[in-house]
């Protein structure tokens, strides 16, 4: 098996260069016809290239390498029917099943928001479908002790964030101030524009978060030790498989999430298991860390992680809500949306960037003093985490805008109909910060849910 | 649609746009599949079974695929009549196909194939049960439970019913195109008339 997050298996690359030409950051190099490499120390490993691949196992071909070996080495389960191309990710469902076969293991799933708009289509259902309550019926049915949610963390993430970035306006601090929540931006931040570090929020992503929190405030309520706790994550991402696996993120005590697997790997292990996902009924997510506002659903979506922090931000600062929460100025496609909020005599500058190839200009202007942002969310990926690199593959070309676009009103259309759309109104949310946290940006909450990206790029 | 001459149309690629992705066969599996599900690598039960092939060469990379002949040899010599002229294609019934493969050696392009026939991702199996010797032997209980996969005959047929071939409409880089012969024709002869007319004024006046 291969250890390597993102590859291109040679025999089934035709050296076509469509993954050379959409990778963000020019790491896939090779001469037309013949198999393309990835630069792994350039990857920020978004996986569009698995997106995009169509060299494929044709059964009219032969290949020295068996389907079953290929399965094997890609770390996944022979029961998988569907065709495998040349660009893959490392697979790791076979942990996932050993975890939850283990009589002692307290067993832990958290889903990113993407994932209720996605993973129907793997079961036959029209693109951007919404289905929170058979996924989580789904997790339940696979024998997870807590089903939980990465859009609790989500909300947990605007209350740090969003704190953050009032204390950087109030008290002169450096702006403007960069989202934190896509490991891929964070790592390209890293690796080449390390001298620009300190303009990212401290905040871990939502997934991180989320870890954190199951092993110590998850662990405390179900009297658990954490050491006993398999805490996994179902992710739209390949990034988040290196997230998981990066070296500082133990602020638990543990590896804060045990293992990363992708909307797709999720739906095959659904198929493994032979459960009929169209056909479940609707389950909750478990309380209290399953309970989710409609921002934190949001986040899914190139923009709405902006939108979930403006919000709550415009209302902590100026005390008066905004007249309307659906903030369609910073909703679009646009590689870099930029947005001026005048509320209650407050002003603020805003930049959404979505697909990394567009965050290079965004930089310039910042180092050549040239931008008045206050904050700019950025996304590797092109509409966001609905088009992720762990997403459902769209296999016709297209149909690829068809199902971004189908997934992100999917999240728009969740958030309009919970009842609570504000982070900072989520009363499971006021609990953790009365019981456990304290304030945002307080003591527990630093330690827990803030990281050092400067003493982190030292460290790789 | 038709013209006078009912010629039969078909597919061309053009090798200096072609980047040799193979999402055509991908599109034209995905056409075929009989499924209407979205076409995400997750739904894809049966093994991709394109009807056109890219073909690489030293002069490039190309899909290969049925010209829809007028006097289509493959249908002259079918034995049991499982190909006919359908509304401008020359279409396989792969339901009356016996894999006798006379189409096969009939075909100049090499467009007809022989393919495994799977439903539901698992393979169908021919009526005829396998050789077996206890069998044979008469050691057996009389009923062979062994059977080779059914294989049928298939090729391009332009997205029957379909607004334009899927080949065409999911090229990455456009360089499929169905060619309509009368069209062709009459864009090639106005590109002569323009040119013998400029050559032509320059030279009487």
């Amino acid at each position: 098996m291969t250890s390597a997050i993102i590859s291109i298996d040679k025999e089934l690359c035709t050296g076509c260069g469509q993954c050379r030409e959409i990778c963000p950051v020019d790491a896939i190099s090779g001469t037309p016809d013949t198999p393309h490499e990835i630069d792994e120390a350039v990857c920020i490993l978004c996986g569009q290239c698995v997106q995009i691949c169509s060299g494929y196992d044709s059964p009219h071909d032969t290949f020295t390498t068996s389907r079953a070996e290929r399965l094997e080495r890609r770390g996944m389960l022979q029961t998988v029917q569907e065709p495998l191309f040349a660009a893959h990710y490392r697979g790791d469902i076979h942990r996932v099943i050993e975890a939850l076969q283990k009589p002692d293991t307290f067993t832990i799933v958290q889903c990113a928001p993407a994932i209720r708009v996605a993973i129907g289509e793997e079961f036959g259902m029209s693109y951007g479908t919404l289905t929170p309550g058979k996924l989580s019926s789904a997790l339940h049915a696979l024998g997870f002790d807590r089903v939980y949610d990465t859009n609790f963390a989500a909300d947990v993430t605007i209350m740090e964030e969003g704190s953050e970035l009032i204390k950087r306006i109030k008290e002169n601090g450096t702006l403007p101030m960069f989202t934190s929540c896509c490991p891929g931006w964070v790592k390209y931040m890293e690796d080449q524009h390390s001298d620009m570090l300190e303009h990212l929020s401290s905040c871990k992503s939502p997934q991180q978060m989320a870890g954190t929190l199951f092993k110590t405030y998850g662990a405390k309520i179900d009297k658990l030790d954490p050491s006993k706790i398999f805490s996994l994550a179902v992710m739209p991402c390949t990034c988040k498989k290196f997230e998981a696996e990066r070296p500082e993120m133990n602020a638990s005590g543990y590896q804060d999430v045990d293992l990363v697997i992708t909307t797709r790997e999720l739906a095959q292990l659904i198929k493994h298991f032979g459960i009929d996902f169209p056909a479940l009924g609707d389950e909750d997510f478990d309380n209290p860390l399953g309970c989710y506002s409609g921002a934190g659903n949001i986040f899914g979506t190139t923009g709405g992680v902006m939108e979930a922090a403006l919000r709550s931000a415009c209302e902590i600062l100026t005390g008066t809500p905004l007249p309307h929460l659906e903030l369609e100025y910073v909703r679009g496609n646009e590689g870099v949306r930029k947005a001026t909020i005048n509320h209650e005599g407050v002003e603020l500058n805003v930049a959404i960037v979505a697909g990394l190839q567009y965050v290079d200009g965004v930089l310039e202007q910042i180092r050549n003093g040239e931008a008045d942002f206050h904050f700019i969310e950025v996304m590797c990926c092109p509409m966001g985490c609905v088009s992720g690199g762990g997403q459902p593959k769209v296999l016709l070309p297209v149909q690829r805008l068809e199902a971004h676009t189908g997934r992100k009103a999917g999240l728009y259309s969740h958030d309009e109909s919970l009842a609570i759309r504000k982070s900072h109104e989520n009363p499971q949310i006021k609990k953790l910060y009365k019981d456990f946290l304290g304030e945002p940006l307080g003591h527990e909450a630093h330690h827990l849910l803030h990281t050092d990206h400067s003493q982190n790029r030292r460290a790789l | 649609m038709n013209t006078p001459y009912h010629l039969n149309r078909f597919v061309i690629a053009d090798p200096g746009k072609c980047i040799g992705c193979r999402v055509c066969e991908i599109a034209c599996s995905a056409a075929h599949s009989g499924e209407t599900t979205p076409p995400t690598a997750g739904n894809v039960k049966n093994p991709v079974q394109s009807r056109l092939y890219l073909v690489r060469t030293a002069q490039g990379s190309v899909p290969v695929q049925c010209r829809h002949c007028e006097d289509a040899p493959c249908a002259a010599a079918c034995p049991v009549f499982a190909i006919t002229q359908r509304d401008g294609v020359i279409y396989v019934d792969e339901d009356l196909c016996i894999g006798c493969k006379t189409c096969v050696l009939a075909c100049p392009f090499g467009a007809m194939k022989l393919v495994p026939v799977f439903e539901n991702g698992q393979p169908v199996e021919q009526n005829l049960p396998l050789y077996s010797e206890t069998e044979q032997a008469g050691e057996g209980n009389g009923d062979s439970d062994e059977y080779k996969q059914l294989y049928v005959a298939s090729k391009c047929d332009l997205c029957l019913g379909l607004e334009e071939p899927a080949c065409v409409a999911n090229c990455p880089k456009h360089a499929l195109q169905v060619i309509s012969p009368e069209n062709h024709l009459a864009n090639r002869m106005h590109e002569a008339a323009v040119s013998l007319a400029s050559v032509v004024r320059r030279y009487t006046s």
